[in-house]
């Protein structure tokens, strides 16, 4: 009987919460500002900003959908779809308005359960604390990243998120072979389009309640990369920021901007980088 | 028989005149025999009924033409018809035997040496007849002639057969002598330069005919022979190279050998090779890697058959110099694409390509990779030569034409044209005709005629398929044989893209095309301009190739490496150095050309050139190389290897003590190699050399008339006599025969 009432007060306690974050939660915004086309023609395009779906570690698919979820939270349920589609599509916006890159406006999702990800050889990830792999997803996402393919990883923070992402991650890519290196100033992933000297923290939205730059206890961020035999980077790791918000929010005039110009220069980079290395 | 006949031996007829030694003019007996004929025909005309049968009537004509053609006999021995031939004048006439003294002669046909057989055929009477009526000089032939006192001397062992050279000898050493004809006994196996007319000329201006005598078999039974192996001077570093195998066989068609190639031992390729009809020229076509840098002796062979009957003539050598120089390409690309990375990725895979590009990442910025230092392309696109010419290849991807300045344009064109450049144009929302390639100034430089609209450009998928050029292209060759290249590119996945590139132009290769929207069209055109190369691939999705395969299949870096070098590797530097045979064989005589360009490469007519020869036992040489009057730039150089050994050559040009440039050549001096191939007897050439020069080709058993023939010459000491025909028995044989076969049909046809 006990269990039956505790149940049902997590279950309770999950839908009111799914209804606080529906209606505004910390933040939150129902209808993208930035008008995008998604008409046949316009899927036409080089680049299409690639969000990776995975399995969260402690769900049994792949959670929720974005949108529903904002904040702190949604470790559980849905994380990868984090900030979904808003920071994607202010982002592409800012690639489009800056970069010769023909990049389609809206945004595409892609998992590992088809090889159509290898039509998208640059993805993003984000909440990479929760991910997961079945053995054949791994066997994909490690063939995508050695023929070509780039994975930019995102918004986890602390030590614990590092020690669940690398669970996952060395299911696709063994330590002994993919060390994890830092990234320095000199590092060509910052001098592709603009030359990235002096790097911050970028901050969750959070920052405009909590005034912290830092989440759990990932005070200092964490610019770092796997490389392959080349010493090309496959994969640019974001730890302790939270670039994808900074994305969502660089239009909320509470959200600093030198936190958004930030994110949009790492991630422009990030992007040209993956297209010319 | 036609002795008997005609009185005198063919060869007096062959070289006679025909005169008549009656005082009458010619057109009288012309006439004679004309007015004899038709006062025939009139009396015979007369005769017939009016409105006699066909038959009749042809009867008659056969009579007219039987009594006529003895008239017209009786009118010609009237006229006293003779021959006028040249003869020699007894014992004041040289006649020189050459007798083939190389280890070809060596081999033994029916039991017996060719040389022993030669030297019998001498001694079984010939020379004595000869000697009769001639002075009899005796030379030793191989690679050039040496006087000798006598059939014992000779040895068969020279390394060498130089027809042409000893002939050129015996003409000058017996310049002021009365040479009256000159014997040549050989095999026919030539390993010098050839013979022709220009060889012959010093023997032919003194009307001195050249009789060969044949010796050995034409064909071999049993044996398997490697004819020639076409393989180029130079090759890239790691690239993989076709040679082709000529051969030929006797005895063995049907059966099969294998063909190798080896470098110092090491198998680079095995394949097997069926034997064709006896005879036949077979040649079959070889792809191996080359490896890495430096001079290569590549020996090509064909495995020794059971009872073959030379086993030295199965192999060759080659010699490749293998360049380790990298070659840069600059690549020029107008927005990022996955298209750039993926063929950046491919290069960097490749050791001998340098990729420098130089990407528009926003309006205002060019992003460059792979630059030697920060000023490389610093400002952009090269607008001076030098810059430009420094890189041996060009791409330009999604960029207008209109980026590039009238005068860049033009440097574009020099880089191909003059320069010998390679150009590669690729698919792209701001290329080919959606670029305004079509209408710039560099049109004519592209391979298709681009068609005349816009919107070209799709994201639409294609699929790619070879043509027959290009399933044995170098550029497109994804496995060696062809049929499984064609097969391969058909499984290879759909292009993300494609591009309208219009039409290929006249003397345009397409090695594949696309098709797309219900429809075929050229994918990959190339076409040489100028000096250079230039070719269109109209997409920018072979991307997908590299992603969508499986990880690690080469097929899209085999690919454009392939491509990329292409574009580079006959991309030579300002000075280019060559040399006529890589193989000398035994007479050391090497040429060595170069042609010299300045940085801008413009032809340099007033260089000072010099070719510094390294060879075996610590040779060395510094030799001037001079300028070819009719041909601004090109310089050669003609020496003598005086040894057996592999030679280098370091071409140095220098302009009022600039240095200009510099290249290397490779060549070797082989000795006794060449005497072991071509071993059969060589008729042709014997008969074209007699031809040549008024001679004839004899058969060793046919030597008895040798004597006879030698006479009738004009050479030497000679003096031009007649012989009468009147009394030959063939003549009375025709006095009786007509008649009697006129009486004959007369009794047949019942018109006595």
């Amino acid at each position: 009987m006990k269990r039956r009432r505790a149940i049902t007060v997590i279950g309770l306690l999950a839908l009111s919460t799914a209804v606080w974050a529906q209606f505004g939660g910390l933040r939150s915004f129902s209808t993208p500002p930035i008008t995008t086309d998604v008409s046949p023609t316009d899927a036409k395009h080089e680049f299409a900003w690639s969000r990776l779906r995975y399995n969260a570690a402690y769900g049994s698919d792949y959670g929720g959908y974005g949108g529903y979820f904002y904040g702190y939270g949604g470790r559980f349920s849905g994380a990868w779809s984090r900030d979904y589609p808003k920071a994607d599509i202010v982002f592409l916006a800012a690639l489009r308005r800056l970069t010769r890159v023909d990049a389609r406006s809206y945004q595409q999702v892609v998992d590992l359960d088809s090889d159509d990800i290898f039509n998208y050889p640059f993805v993003y990830a984000v909440q990479v604390e929760s991910w997961t792999f079945t053995e054949a997803q791994a066997k994909r996402l490690r063939e995508y990243l050695l023929k070509g393919g780039f994975l930019m990883v995102d918004d986890f923070h602390g030590t614990v998120d590092w020690e669940h992402f690398l669970t996952g991650l060395r299911m696709v890519l063994p330590a002994e072979s993919y060390p994890i290196t830092d990234l320095s100033d000199d590092d060509e992933i910052f001098h592709v389009l603009y030359d990235i000297g002096h790097r911050i923290q970028v901050p969750g939205e959070q920052y405009v309640v909590t005034g912290r730059t830092y989440e759990k206890d990932g005070y200092v961020p964490k610019w770092r990369a796997i490389r392959d035999d080349k010493g090309r980077v496959i994969v640019a790791i974001c730890h302790n920021m939270h670039l994808g918000d900074a994305w969502e929010w660089a239009d909320d005039s509470e959200y600093p901007e030198e936190f958004a110009s930030m994110a949009f220069r790492v991630g422009i980079d990030y992007v040209m980088y993956s297209m010319t290395h | 028989m036609f002795q008997w006949l005609f009185k005198f031996p063919r060869a007096v007829f062959a070289r006679g005149e025909l005169v008549f030694l009656s005082s009458w003019p010619t057109w009288a007996l012309l006439l004679a025999c004309l007015v004899g004929a038709a006062a025939l025909a009139a009396v015979i005309i007369r005769q017939l009924p009016p409105g006699a049968a066909r038959a009749h009537r042809a009867r008659a004509a056969v009579i007219w033409l039987l009594q006529s053609a003895l008239v017209s006999l009786l009118l010609v021995l009237l006229w006293q018809p003779a021959l006028s031939v040249s003869q020699l004048k007894s014992q004041q006439n040289i006649v020189a035997f050459l007798i083939d003294d190389s280890r070809s002669m060596r081999l033994e046909d029916e039991g017996a040496s060719r040389e022993a057989e030669a030297v019998a055929t001498l001694q079984g009477g010939v020379l004595d007849a000869v000697a009769r009526r001639f002075q009899v000089r005796l030379y030793r032939l191989d690679q050039g002639i040496a006087r000798i006192d006598g059939l014992k001397e000779l040895r068969a062992e020279g390394a060498a057969t130089h027809l042409s050279a000893g002939l050129r000898e015996l003409a000058a050493e017996t310049a002021g002598l009365p040479l009256g004809a000159v014997v040549l006994l050989s095999d026919g196996s030539d390993n010098g330069t050839g013979v022709d007319a220009e060889a012959l000329a010093p023997l032919r201006e003194r009307h001195i005919p050249v009789h060969t005598v044949g010796f050995g078999r034409e064909r071999a039974r049993q044996d398997v022979e490697l004819d020639d192996v076409e393989l180029g001077a130079r090759a890239l570093a790691d690239a993989r190279v076709a040679a082709v195998v000529r051969f030929h066989q006797y005895g063995y068609a049907g059966r099969q050998t294998r063909l190798s190639v080896r470098d110092a031992g090491k198998v680079l390729a095995s394949m097997p090779v069926s034997l064709e009809a006896d005879g036949t020229e077979q040649s079959q076509r070889v792809l191996f890697d080359v490896g890495a840098a430096g001079v290569k002796s590549l020996q090509f062979a064909l495995d020794l058959l059971p009872g073959e009957e030379n086993g030295s003539n199965n192999a060759l050598s080659r010699l490749l110099d293998v360049d380790a120089d990298q070659r840069s390409v600059l690549y020029v690309e107008g927005e990022p694409r996955w298209e750039y990375k993926f063929i950046r990725r491919a290069a960097d895979d490749d050791r001998m390509l340098r990729l420098v590009s130089m990407l528009r990442t926003s309006e205002n910025k060019i992003y460059r990779q792979n630059v030697r230092d920060p000023g490389e392309l610093a400002q952009g696109f090269p607008t001076r030569a030098p810059e430009l010419f420094a890189y041996q290849g060009l791409v330009i991807g999604s960029v207008e034409a209109s980026y590039f300045t009238p005068a860049q344009q033009q440097l574009i064109r020099q880089f191909v044209d003059r320069r010998g450049g390679g150009l590669l144009l690729l698919g792209g929302r701001y290329a080919l005709a959606d670029g305004g390639w079509g209408a710039a100034g560099l049109a004519d430089l592209l391979p298709t005629i681009l068609p005349d609209a816009h919107d070209t450009f799709h994201v639409d998928p294609a699929t790619v398929e070879l043509t027959e050029v290009g399933a044995d292209s170098p550029i497109t060759r994804l496995t060696d044989d062809a049929a499984s290249n064609i097969q391969r590119w058909k499984k290879l996945p759909y292009l993300m893209d494609y591009q309208d590139a219009g039409v290929p132009k006249a003397g345009a290769s397409v090695l594949a095309n696309l098709n797309a929207d219900g429809r075929q069209m050229p994918l990959l055109v190339t076409e040489p301009y100028g000096r250079g190369r230039t070719a269109v691939l109209a997409t920018s999705g072979t991307w997908r190739w590299q992603m969508s395969l499986p990880l690690g299949d080469p097929s899209f870096d085999t690919y454009w490496q392939q491509l990329l070098r292409w574009l580079v590797t006959d991309a030579h530097g300002p000075v280019v150095a060559s040399v006529e045979r890589p193989e000398i064989h035994d007479d050391g005589h090497a040429l060595l050309a170069a042609e010299v360009r300045d940085a801008d490469y413009e032809l340099v007519a007033d260089a000072a050139v010099e070719a510094h020869v390294l060879g075996p036992n610590g040779l060395a040489a510094r030799l001037p190389m001079q300028p070819v009057w009719d041909a601004p730039g090109q310089y050669l150089l003609e020496w003598q290897a005086p040894q057996a050994g592999d030679y280098l050559t370091e071409v140095v040009a220098t302009r009022r003590g600039q240095p200009l440039g510099r290249d290397v050549v490779y060549f070797r001096r082989l000795d006794g190699v060449a005497e072991n191939f071509h071993t059969e007897q060589n008729r042709a050439l014997l008969e074209r050399i007699a031809t040549l020069t008024g001679g004839r080709y004899w058969r060793p058993r046919e030597l008895s008339r040798l004597a006879d023939e030698i006479d009738l010459s004009s050479a030497g000491i000679s003096a031009r006599e007649s012989r009468e025909l009147w009394d030959m028995p063939a003549v009375l044989l025709l006095l009786l025969g007509l008649p009697m076969l006129e009486w004959l049909v007369r009794r047949l046809w019942g018109v006595v």
